[in-house]
C-alpha cells in the first residue's frame, strides 16, 4: 500500500434518480485511506443507495467516483470485489450446514474436474481467522457458532481476498454487547493492519467509539463530513455530541401548529405495565381515550418492537391492562379480540390485498359488518365501501377498483379504513404517512384528529418528528429499547430537548 | 375470452375432421371423463388461489378406489363402505393440512409425500386382497351408485360435477371461506395481519381436495365395477393444468371457478378429440404439454397488456 494517509476513495457530485425520486444529489465527499468512516443518516437518507453504487448493484445517474484517483464505475458486485471493495451484509452469506474450512473456501474451491481437494493454500486465511478469533477452529459446525462468530468467519474472508475497502452494513445489528465489543476490537486490527472501512449504523454512540469521520445523509443530500475526534473535543460527553450528528440527520424542525384533542384524562384505555422483550426493556406507558399518543426514537430505538409487542406479533414479559382488564395477547387475533387494530409500517408487503378490489380490502378485518345470514352480502358491502370512500375521501374511480391503481395515499387511507371497520378501541399506526404525498400526508393526519374527537386511542409510532409535533398529545421518547422520558405536547414544547433524549442523553 | 375462443376452435376443427364428435353421445362421454377433473379442481382451484398445491389426488383417489372395492368384497355394506372411505380421504387431506399447513413443509414437497405414500397404500390393500387388483367377488348392487341414471338417462357423476360446480361458486362469490382464499393468495403477511386464521383456512382447503378427490375414487369404482391401484396416475397433473388454464395464478391471488370449468372443457375437449382421431396416446401427451404452454403464454401476454392499460 502507498502512503498510509491521503484519499483512497473520492465521491463527486454523486447523483441517483429513480422515475420521481432523487434517491442521491449531488452527493461529494472524500473517504481517506486507513481510517474508518462512519455513514449515518435515517431511513430514506441515501446511505444504501450511496452503497449500492459502490457495490455496483445500481448504476450512478450522474457525478463521478475514484478509487485511487482512477475512475470507479463497477457493473457488477464481482467487479467491484476485484476493484478492491467489499462488503459485510447484514444478512450474513455463511451456509449453517458446512463446517467451518468449507466456509472459508466457499466459491474459490479449489477444484478439479468438479471435484473438490483439499487446498494447500488455506494457510492465509486460517491464519487470519485464527488473528481474530482465536476460538474458533476449522472442523466445527457453522450453525453452532453465535452471529458474531459467523460475522468473523466472513470477514476473515474478506480479508483475505487482500480488498482494500471494506464495507460494513449495520454490523452490530445482531449482536450482544459484549460481542460488539469483540467486533470492534476486530476493526481496529483491521485498521492497523492498513484497511479502510466504511461502517454503516443507526447507533450513534458506536460513532464515536469506533469512528475516525462522520458523513451525515439526509433527503438524499450530504449534510456534512466531520472528524470524530473535533466533534467529541467540542462535547462534555457522548450523549451530547450524539446530539450535534441527531441534528445534522433531522435538519432544521418545520412544525405545523398543534391543535389537542379532547382527550378524556379520567378514562385510561391502555395501561402497558413494564413489558420487556429481547429489545425493549421495561417499556410502561398509558393511553388515554381520545389520546393521540406519539412514540419517537430514531430507527432501531425500539417504536417498531412496541407496535409489534402490543399486537401479538413477538413475545414479551410484563402487563398489558385494557379499560383495566388485563388482556395479554399471544396473537394477532387475540390483539384483534382485545381491542387493537394496526396500521403496518410496511403497506404493500403488510397491509392492502392489491389485487382485490376497494370494496373487498375494506371488510377484511370484519367479515361479520358484511355477513346476512352468515352469507356475504354484496348490498352491506357496497354500503360500507361507499360510507368510508366518503368518510376518507379516497379518491378512486369507484369501489369496484383495484386497490393496486390506487396511489399511496389512498391506499393508505384504505388500510386505515380497513382498521376502522375493525372498531376496536386502540389504533396503531406505524409510519402512517410514509411514501404520501404532501397533499395526502394532511389529509391523513385530518382524518386521525377526527378518529381521536370520536373517542379512539391512537398510538402513532413515527420517525418524523414535524408529524409527531403536529398531531400528538403526548409523546414518548425511545432510545435504546427504553422508554427515557413522556413528554406533553404544547406550545412550550422543546423540539431540542427532544432530540437530545432521543440521541441518549440524560433526562 | 382466449379460452372460450379455444373451445371453439377445438370444436369447429374437430366437427370437420370426425363426423362423430358433434354426437350426444360423444358429448356425454367428454362429460363423464370431465366430470372427476372438475369435481376435484373445484375445490382444488380455491387452494391453488390461496398460494398452495396438493399432488397427492391422483393417488388419493386410487387409494379410495381400491379401499372401497375392498372393504365391500369383504362383506361390509356398500353404503357403509362409501362412508368409510370418504373419512379415510379426510384422514389423508388432513395429513397434507398437518405437514404443509402446521409443519410448514413446502406443498410441492410434502403433498409428493403423500402422493407416493397413498399410492403405495393402494397396491398394497389390492396385495391384501390377493391379487394386483381387485374386479371380482364384489357385490352386486357395488356398481348402482356410479352407475346411477337419473329419469331422463342423466348420469349421476354428470348432476353431481355440476353440484360441485355450484357449491364451491357459490363459496367463492358468498362465503367468508372464499374471500380469506383470495385474501390469503393474494398477501399472505397482510392476511395473517388482518387476523385471518391462515392455517387454518389452508386446512380446511386440503381436508377438502382430500375428501372431493376419496370421493371421485369412489365414483369411479363404481361406475367401472372393478378397482386397480394404478388408475388417475397423472391425475394431479390434469388437474393442475385445468386449473392454471383457466387464469389461476400458479403463485395464488387470482382465479376463478368459472375459468377452471374452461380450462377442464379444453383439457377433456382436447383429450376426446385426439381419442377419437385416433392420434396414439405419446402424442397426446406431446399435445397436452404444447397446449399448456400456449394457452398460458397468450395468458401472460393478455395480462401485461391489461396491466399497462389499467395503469395509463
Amino acid at each position: 500500500m502507498s502512503g498510509q494517509e491521503g484519499t483512497v476513495i473520492e465521491v463527486r457530485g454523486l447523483t441517483k434518480s429513480f422515475p420521481g425520486v432523487l434517491a442521491l444529489n449531488d452527493v461529494s465527499f472524500d473517504i481517506r485511506r486507513n481510517t474508518v468512516h462512519c455513514i449515518v443518516g435515517e431511513n430514506g437518507a441515501g446511505k444504501s443507495t450511496f452503497i449500492k453504487i459502490l457495490t455496483g448493484a445500481f448504476e450512478k445517474t450522474a457525478g463521478e467516483v475514484l478509487m485511487d484517483g482512477k475512475s470507479f464505475g463497477p457493473r457488477t458486485v464481482r467487479e467491484a470485489m476485484s476493484r478492491g471493495i467489499s462488503v459485510l451484509y447484514q444478512e450474513l452469506n455463511v451456509v449453517n450446514d458446512l463446517t467451518v474450512e468449507e466456509n472459508l473456501t466457499l466459491g474459490k474451491e479449489n477444484h478439479r474436474a468438479g471435484f473438490i481437494r483439499k487446498s494447500e493454500d488455506m494457510g492465509r486465511v486460517v491464519e487470519i481467522l485464527k488473528g481474530l478469533d482465536a476460538s474458533i477452529r476449522l472442523n466445527m459446525s457453522v450453525g453452532d457458532l453465535s452471529v458474531a462468530q459467523k460475522q468473523v468467519i466472513e470477514i476473515a474472508k474478506v480479508v483475505s481476498t487482500e480488498s482494500p475497502v471494506l464495507i460494513m452494513d449495520e454490523p452490530t445489528a445482531a449482536l450482544s454487547e459484549d460481542e460488539v465489543r469483540r467486533l470492534f476490537a476486530v476493526i481496529r486490527k483491521l485498521k492497523a493492519d492498513g484497511m479502510t472501512i466504511i461502517y454503516i449504523s443507526h447507533k450513534l454512540a458506536e460513532v464515536f467509539e469506533i469512528g475516525d469521520y462522520v458523513t451525515v445523509f439526509r433527503d438524499g443530500q450530504m449534510v456534512g463530513t466531520r472528524a470524530v475526534g473535533e466533534i467529541s473535543r467540542a462535547c462534555r460527553d457522548v450523549p451530547e455530541a450524539c446530539l450535534e450528528l441527531v441534528k445534522m440527520m433531522l435538519g432544521k424542525v418545520v412544525v405545523e401548529s398543534y391543535i389537542p384533542s379532547r382527550t378524556d384524562r379520567s378514562r385510561k384505555l391502555l395501561e402497558v405495565r413494564k413489558i420487556s422483550n429481547k429489545k425493549l426493556h421495561d417499556v410502561h406507558f398509558d393511553l388515554f381515550k381520545g389520546e393521540i399518543l406519539g412514540f419517537y426514537g430514531l430507527v432501531g430505538a425500539g417504536k417498531t418492537e412496541v407496535a409489534r409487542a402490543l399486537y401479538g406479533l413477538d413475545e414479551y414479559q410484563g402487563e398489558i391492562l385494557i379499560n383495566g382488564k388485563p388482556a395479554r395477547a399471544r396473537s394477532v387475533r387475540g390483539a384483534l379480540a382485545a381491542g387493537f387494530s394496526m396500521v403496518p409500517e410496511e403497506r404493500r408487503a403488510d397491509g392492502i390485498f392489491a389485487a382485490l378490489s376497494i370494496r373487498a380490502n375494506i371488510p377484511m378485518m370484519r367479515m361479520a359488518s358484511i355477513l346476512r345470514g352468515g352469507l356475504i352480502s354484496n348490498i352491506k358491502e357496497k354500503r360500507l365501501a361507499d360510507q368510508y370512500i366518503a368518510k376518507m375521501s379516497v379518491a378512486a374511480r369507484d369501489r369496484d377498483q383495484k386497490v393496486a391503481f390506487l396511489s399511496g395515499g389512498n391506499q393508505q387511507k384504505v388500510v386505515i379504513s380497513k382498521c376502522l371497520n375493525r372498531e376496536g378501541d386502540i389504533l396503531l399506526m406505524d409510519e402512517p404517512t410514509r411514501g404520501v404525498d404532501v397533499g395526502a400526508k394532511h389529509e391523513i393526519h385530518v382524518i386521525i384528529r377526527g378518529l381521536a374527537n370520536e373517542g379512539k386511542g391512537i398510538i402513532v409510532f413515527s420517525s418524523e418528528l414535524p408529524e409527531i409535533l403536529h398531531l400528538c398529545d403526548r409523546i414518548v421518547l425511545m432510545h435504546d429499547g427504553s422508554v427515557r422520558e413522556i413528554v406533553k405536547n404544547g406550545e412550550d414544547v422543546d423540539s431540542n430537548h427532544i432530540m437530545a433524549v432521543i440521541a441518549g442523553g440524560k433526562v | 375470452m382466449v379460452l372460450i375462443g379455444i373451445i371453439l376452435a377445438i370444436v369447429v376443427v374437430l366437427t370437420f375432421l370426425s363426423p362423430n364428435f358433434l354426437k350426444v353421445r360423444n358429448f356425454t362421454n367428454v362429460f363423464l371423463q370431465v366430470a372427476v377433473i372438475v369435481i376435484i379442481c373445484s375445490a382444488a382451484n380455491l387452494l391453488m388461489i390461496t398460494g398452495h398445491f396438493d399432488l397427492s389426488v391422483g393417488s388419493v383417489l386410487a387409494f379410495c378406489a381400491i379401499l372401497h372395492a375392498y372393504l365391500s368384497k369383504h362383506g361390509l355394506p356398500v353404503e357403509l363402505s362409501i362412508v368409510v372411505t370418504c373419512a379415510a380421504a379426510v384422514v389423508w387431506g388432513a395429513l397434507n393440512s398437518l405437514t404443509v399447513g402446521v409443519l410448514r413443509i413446502t406443498p410441492v414437497i410434502a403433498t409428493m409425500g403423500t402422493m407416493y405414500a397413498a399410492r403405495g397404500f393402494a397396491f398394497l390393500i389390492a396385495r391384501w386382497d390377493g391379487g394386483a387388483n381387485i374386479s371380482t367377488g364384489l357385490p352386486v348392487n357395488f356398481t348402482s351408485f356410479g352407475r346411477f341414471l337419473l329419469p331422463g338417462g342423466m348420469p349421476l357423476v354428470i348432476v353431481l360435477m355440476v353440484v360441485a360446480i355450484a357449491v364451491f361458486w357459490f363459496i367463492e362469490k358468498k362465503t367468508v371461506l372464499g374471500r380469506y382464499t383470495y385474501a390469503i393468495g393474494g398477501n399472505r403477511s397482510a392476511a395473517a395481519l388482518s387476523g385471518i386464521n391462515v392455517v387454518g383456512i389452508v386446512s380446511v382447503l386440503y381436508i377438502i381436495v382430500g375428501l372431493l378427490a376419496g370421493f371421485c375414487g369412489v365414483l369411479q369404482v363404481s361406475r367401472v365395477g372393478s378397482a386397480f391401484p394404478n388408475i388417475a396416475e397423472g391425475l394431479e397433473f390434469d388437474v393442475v393444468v385445468a386449473i392454471v388454464l383457466g387464469g389461476t395464478s400458479m403463485l395464488g391471488g387470482e382465479g376463478s371457478t368459472f375459468g377452471m370449468i374452461l380450462g377442464a372443457l379444453i383439457v377433456g375437449l382436447a383429450a376426446n378429440g385426439l381419442n377419437i382421431l385416433g392420434v396414439p396416446y405419446f402424442y397426446q401427451e406431446i399435445s397436452k404439454g404444447v397446449l399448456l404452454i400456449i394457452a398460458l403464454l397468450l395468458d401472460q401476454l393478455l395480462r401485461q397488456r391489461s396491466e399497462l392499460g389499467g395503469r395509463a
